[in-house]
């Protein structure tokens, strides 16, 4: 069995009186794709910024190598080796491209910056091209690609990346997903991505499943015929219709 | 025609000094959302400081004083203001009312510590200068090119250094900023040790031309902050074309109208261009 590098232990997490995340309980090993699936509103964003120290726990733990996460601020976590990619406001807009990813490297060592950039730009040569172009006149896939980028700058010892594929063209989820699948195998790092796009099951080792804030399944895409995973996905969407 | 030379140098010379109050607003309200209505007092406490020390080294002295602006600016903003703002996002009411209580507490510590009212600070004229027929005092010179340098050195730091970056970063996503890993508190405390200091140094000119009494820090605030939000808060580039136009106010103002009048002219356009524009002649997007 790889290390363990991630421990989320009965984590609930409130924003005002609403509970956005309830109980939920999971692990994230070395090597692996973790997917966190569920409709919009399951909590999914707000359980990924949780480990990275956005929001305080209501209850429960994070512990991260076995060190306990409780009191850790958002910029120790990333020096820890935390690295989020948050869903939306992922870029730096008055910057360009460069710059940007340069700040997504703001912590890795100075003699990797250079190595890091050439891996991004092979991970996504559209990035290359627009290298000296300010942020906020790329496309909706580019900024995500700068935005993965920057999270990729960095040496991370996990990745959470929240819903890369949302808003994007089909064809442009498929080359996102995959890039995750280069970057898992290339670093041997863990990911654990939060996704509604049902092309996740391809790059994913494991599911945690979550509706309403609460866990539904967490199972191993491995040991799921496609139709049984297709069912357990289609069913939290269904669910959430009929409520 | 030499009216007209003398009002532009001179109209250009008080933007200058007008300009250094507000880019020490614009440098501050850029990187944290907060208006500091403090500085003003700030300044003059450490103007008071350099007047204490004047008659040792009068360039020792003014490094006091500046280092004193900028101490208190940083020390102020992590003891008290980033505490308050990672509990209370974006209340400005409540920084209004801090700001304000801090620059009441600094004209307090003033009176406390120096006994003295009024005081005016002779600078040393730095020898004189006659440009296209006027005739300049060294200090008056150097004020303008003091802010036409520290904007060069702000584009230059904020374009190619790897901290200077981050602090573009902060003043644009401070949520990113602190999840790359950039520590946002410190760029925080260097924003308000600058525009402290700079407020030392609006105070301490302001001192050589004028005279400094307790009160002079609110209104050199005010004034620097009226001016910013003309300008457009947060645009240093908007604040300082700002300062222009309100210098040139002032200086032609005083062949056009008697200076009774200034403040009423000069608030005046203000208001008009708050109405028409609210956010400012070049907007409130941060620059440079």
């Amino acid at each position: 069995m790889s290390e363990l590098v991630l421990e989320v232990r009965n984590l609930s997490l409130a924003y005002g009186a609403t509970l956005a995340v309830k109980s939920i309980s999971f692990e994230a090993f070395e090597d692996e794709i973790l997917a966190i699936v569920g409709p919009n509103g399951a909590g999914k964003s707000t359980l990924l910024e949780a480990v990275a120290g956005l929001h305080m726990a209501r209850e429960g733990s994070i512990a991260f190598k076995g060190r306990s996460l409780t009191g850790t601020s958002v910029f120790r976590r990333r020096l820890m080796g935390i690295v989020l990619v948050p869903q939306d406001e992922n870029i730096f807009p008055g910057m360009t491209v460069r710059e940007n990813l340069e700040m997504g490297a703001f912590r890795t060592r100075r003699g990797n910056v250079k190595q890091k950039l050439q891996y991004v730009f092979d991970l996504f040569p559209r990035l290359k091209e627009r290298e000296r172009q300010m942020a906020n006149t790329l496309s909706g896939g580019e900024r995500r690609m700068l935005a993965i980028g920057m999270g990729v700058t960095g040496e991370a010892q996990l990745y959470l990346i929240d819903e890369p594929s949302v808003g994007l063209a089909p064809r442009i989820v498929t080359k996102v997903l995959e890039s995750l699948k280069t970057l898992q195998r290339d670093t041997a790092r863990p990911i654990v991505v939060a996704e509604q796009n049902t092309k996740v099951l391809h790059v994913a080792q494991r599911l945690l499943g979550m509706e309403a804030g609460e866990r539904r399944f967490f199972k191993s895409v491995g040991s799921l015929s496609q139709e049984r995973l297709k069912e357990l996905y289609l069913g939290l969407c269904e669910r959430e219709r009929e409520a | 025609m030499e009216i007209l030379v003398r009002g532009l140098v001179n109209g250009v010379i008080m933007a200058g000094i007008l300009g250094i109050p507000v880019m020490g607003i614009a440098v501050i309200y850029g990187m944290t959302g907060i208006i500091n209505f403090a500085i003003g007092s700030i300044g003059v406490f450490s103007a008071y400081i350099t007047w204490y020390f004047m008659d040792r080294n009068v360039l020792l002295a003014i490094l006091l004083g500046l280092s004193c602006g900028f101490g208190l600016g940083y020390l102020i903003q992590v003891l008290l203001l980033t505490p308050v703002f990672e509990r209370r996002k974006g209340d400005l009411n409540l920084f209004f009312l801090i700001t304000n209580s801090l620059g009441l507490i600094f004209v307090g510590l003033t009176r406390v510590i120096f006994p003295r009212p009024t005081i005016r600070l002779d600078l040393p004229r730095l020898g004189s200068l006659t440009l296209l027929g006027v005739s300049l005092t060294g200090m008056r010179l150097f004020a303008v090119l003091f802010v036409v340098g520290c904007l060069l050195l702000l584009w230059l730091v904020e374009t190619r250094t790897r901290v200077g970056k981050s602090w573009r970063a902060t003043s644009q996503n401070l949520r990113l900023a602190k999840v790359v890993g950039i520590n946002t508190g410190q760029a925080f405390a260097v924003a308000s040790g600058i525009g402290c200091m700079l407020g030392s140094l609006g105070a301490i000119l302001w001192g050589s031309l004028y005279n400094l009494t307790l009160t002079t820090g609110f209104q050199l605030t005010f004034t620097g902050y009226i001016i910013a939000v003309v300008g457009g808060i947060g645009n240093i580039i908007g604040g300082m074309v700002a300062a222009l136009i309100m210098g040139m106010v002032i200086s032609f103002g005083g062949y056009g109208f008697a200076g009774a009048w200034q403040s009423v002219v000069l608030y005046g356009i203000a208001m008009v261009v708050l109405v028409l524009a609210p956010k400012g002649i070049l907007g409130s997007e941060r620059s440079v």
